[in-house]
């Protein structure tokens, strides 16, 4: 494999009810509080307007809030920027809230607009329209984050990208009660290598 | 200058039969697949739909009791095409994975005699991986109905560009379940009889259930195809609805025609799913392309939208027409319904085939086009 | 206000997610998709579903659909006559 010279620009994270920026702080809640409650809180604290934001699933919302932190760090998202992600669980929030409407005994409903979010993708979808990317999606399913592959595949994307060489990239596994997301954004230049060990780093909270 | 990747094997199991060869005949024979099926444990009305008749596949499958009734069908299509083509299972073989739910008909269903656990993803493909001994990890992508021919687009991304690679397979598949069924229908997207692909009279999609492998190396054989261009584009528009322009389709295209050289396809192989506004999308986008003129069809009216497997099975389907020269009509296709009016292929038709162009779309905004020719 | 529209209005904010919204916010004849509450296609299958689920009524035809919910009161008019 010849030698990648791409760097991260900006990270975000939010490991249980905590969000940081670059490593620095932004939003903290109580680790007892709910999953739902935390990402509406941390919604409040972003000042944004995005009523379409109530409707997501807690995927979509925790990659919403981690993609809107790191575009006001580090600047628009190129239009042809790239989203590549993994996590675990794909989209069991959804998954899991369908299956049980829809094997309710007596009266089983299914809801359309939790069926919408029953493909990991859709997050993708939902960054895409808020920051106007019309680009490559691509969501992979791993047992735990693995830089060892994301790592080669982003640079393998940017190497064949005619235009901008962007992506942003991470893992984003989000279940009833957790939160292990790690979202960053890459490009020719940044203040970090994007290199395995420095994402292991990250990700493993040694930049804090 | 990066190399060249070239398919040089697949195989397909479908309710058409088992076997690429066999259901391309099928296919030219105007068997379709489609067929009234009333079954509660699936959904409370009777459905139009493609249902595999696994009785079929039993047999051919070892220990069937330890796999789920989808884990039988992925093995069952992996297990035909590695010993049609003595494929090595070492680190330089890669395997990517397409389903958009996988096992999810286990998930909070009573009648479920698995784990919960095997619902995800990633388990069901360690399973699979575990009964073949595939050295690698397989790499699972989950992206709604475009994940079969992205599956095939990450892997030529990957053997051209990391060098531990030699060979990859890439494998698709989703199963019927309750699960999906419903969802479709809470989203009024299932036609009342069998799917009318760019037709006036469509009125939605039916669902079906695919499994489709192919070959990729880097290395050409006779007979291969080359993975000539790929272009993959959101349409930044809605989640669960098509662009009006096309958009998002329309740049995967461009992209496609233009890393394999601009030549104009002999014939496209669309997603056309039969719902009123992704026939009319991609009938925009074609038109945009300048592509209104060249034959096409869906093949979803013979197999359903088959989900995870539809990239890859439709592919494959085309690379059989490239290969017999002969094209395969649009089933389901009467009267022109899309604005801008398309070439529709209404009979089984021999001329000398090339290149097609492959297309597919997915909830969540995704599109994406590959262009294929013979070598 | 009638206890209908009331009743709808509550149901709507839920089943909707219209979180920033109260029920003293939305307006009886304020058109719901378009320009006014800008509900969008997954919206219009939700009200559907709520339609069959809260009133035993079924709905069909998607362009029966959009004269139905062209506002609070019409959906209100509408299942007064056709509720179950």
């Amino acid at each position: 494999m010849e030698k990648q010279n791409y760097a991260i620009r900006s990270y975000c994270s939010i490991r249980d009810r905590s969000i940081r920026v670059n490593g620095n702080n932004f939003f903290d809640a109580d680790p007892s509080a709910p999953l739902g409650d935390f990402l509406k809180s941390a919604y409040r604290k972003l000042g944004v307007d995005y009523p379409k934001f109530h409707k997501m699933d807690g995927l979509c919302k925790a990659i919403f809030i981690a993609a809107e932190l790191i575009t006001r760090e580090s600047g628009p998202y190129e239009q042809h920027m790239a989203l590549l992600f993994a996590n675990r669980s794909s989209s069991y929030l959804s998954d899991n809230r369908h299956a049980n409407d829809v094997f309710m005994p007596g009266n089983p409903v299914a809801s359309p607009s939790t069926f919408v979010y029953t493909l990991p993708n859709i997050a993708m979808g939902e960054i895409s329209i808020r920051h106007q990317l019309q680009s490559e999606n691509v969501f992979f399913i791993f047992d735990s984050y693995l830089p060892e592959f994301l790592v080669p595949y982003a640079n393998a994307t940017l190497d064949s990208q005619r235009f901008e060489r962007s992506a942003l990239c991470g893992w984003t596994e989000v279940t009833e009660e957790t939160c292990d997301l790690l979202l960053y954004r890459i490009g020719a230049s940044g203040h970090l290598t994007h290199s395995i060990a420095q994402l292991k780093r990250l990700y493993n909270k040694e930049d804090e | 200058m990066r190399g060249e990747v070239y398919i040089v094997g697949d195989e397909v199991i479908s309710p058409l039969g088992i076997g690429s060869e066999s259901n391309f005949q099928r296919l030219l024979e105007g068997g379709t697949a489609i067929a009234p099926v009333t079954d509660s444990r699936l959904f409370d009305r009777t459905i139009h739909a493609a249902r595999i008749d696994e009785t079929q596949a039993n047999d051919l499958v070892r220990e069937t009791t330890r796999y789920t009734r989808l884990e039988r069908l992925f093995i069952l299509a992996l297990q035909r095409l590695i010993d049609k083509h003595d494929i090595p299972l070492g680190k330089d073989t890669l395997v990517v994975l397409s389903t958009t739910k996988g096992n999810i008909g286990l998930l909070a269903n009573p009648a479920s005699t698995f784990p919960q656990q095997r619902a995800n993803l990633n388990t069901m493909a360690e399973v699979i991986r575990r009964h073949f001994g595939f050295e690698n990890p397989f790499i699972p992508i989950s992206n709604a109905c475009i994940s079969g021919s992205l599956a095939m687009s990450v892997a030529r991304r990957l053997l051209r560009y990391d060098s531990r690679y030699k060979r990859a397979i890439v494998v698709g598949g989703d199963e019927l379940s309750k699960f999906i069924v419903s969802g479709f229908d809470a989203f009024q997207a299932l036609a009342d009889g069998p799917c009318r692909p760019f037709d006036r009279d469509r009125k939605g999609l039916n669902l079906g259930e695919a499994f489709a492998a192919v070959y990729l190396s880097k290395t050409p054989v006779r007979g291969a195809v080359k993975l000539m261009g790929a272009g993959s584009f959101n349409d930044a528009n809605h989640i669960s609805g098509p662009s009006r322009t096309g958009e998002g389709l329309y740049l995967s295209i461009r992209e496609a025609m233009r890393e394999a050289g601009d030549i104009t396809p002999d014939f496209i192989s669309a997603h056309g799913t039969a719902t009123l506004y992704n026939d009319e999308m991609e009938a925009i986008a074609f038109q945009r392309c300048s592509l209104s003129a060249v034959p096409l069809h869906s093949l979803k009216g013979y197999f359903g939208h088959t989900l995870g497997a539809s990239g890859l099975i439709e592919t494959v389907m085309a690379i059989h027409s490239l290969k017999n020269n002969e094209l395969i009509p649009s089933l389901g296709f009467a009267h022109q319904g899309t604005s801008h009016a398309l070439n529709i292929i209404t009979q089984p038709t021999k001329r000398p085939l090339n290149t097609f162009l492959k297309t597919a779309s997915g909830f969540g905004g995704c599109n994406i086009a590959t262009i294929i020719q013979k070598m | 206000m009638s206890e209908l529209t009331q009743e709808l209005k509550a149901k709507i904010i839920v089943q909707l997610n219209l979180e920033d919204l109260t029920i003293a916010d939305l307006d009886d004849h304020t058109p719901l998709f378009g320009d006014g509450l800008g509900l969008d296609s997954i919206d219009a299958l939700e009200l559907i579903v709520m339609l069959d689920k809260s009133y035993g009524i079924k709905l069909s035809d998607p362009k029966e659909g959009r004269k139905v919910f062209e506002t609070i009161q019409t959906m209100a008019d509408f299942i007064e006559a056709n509720r179950t």
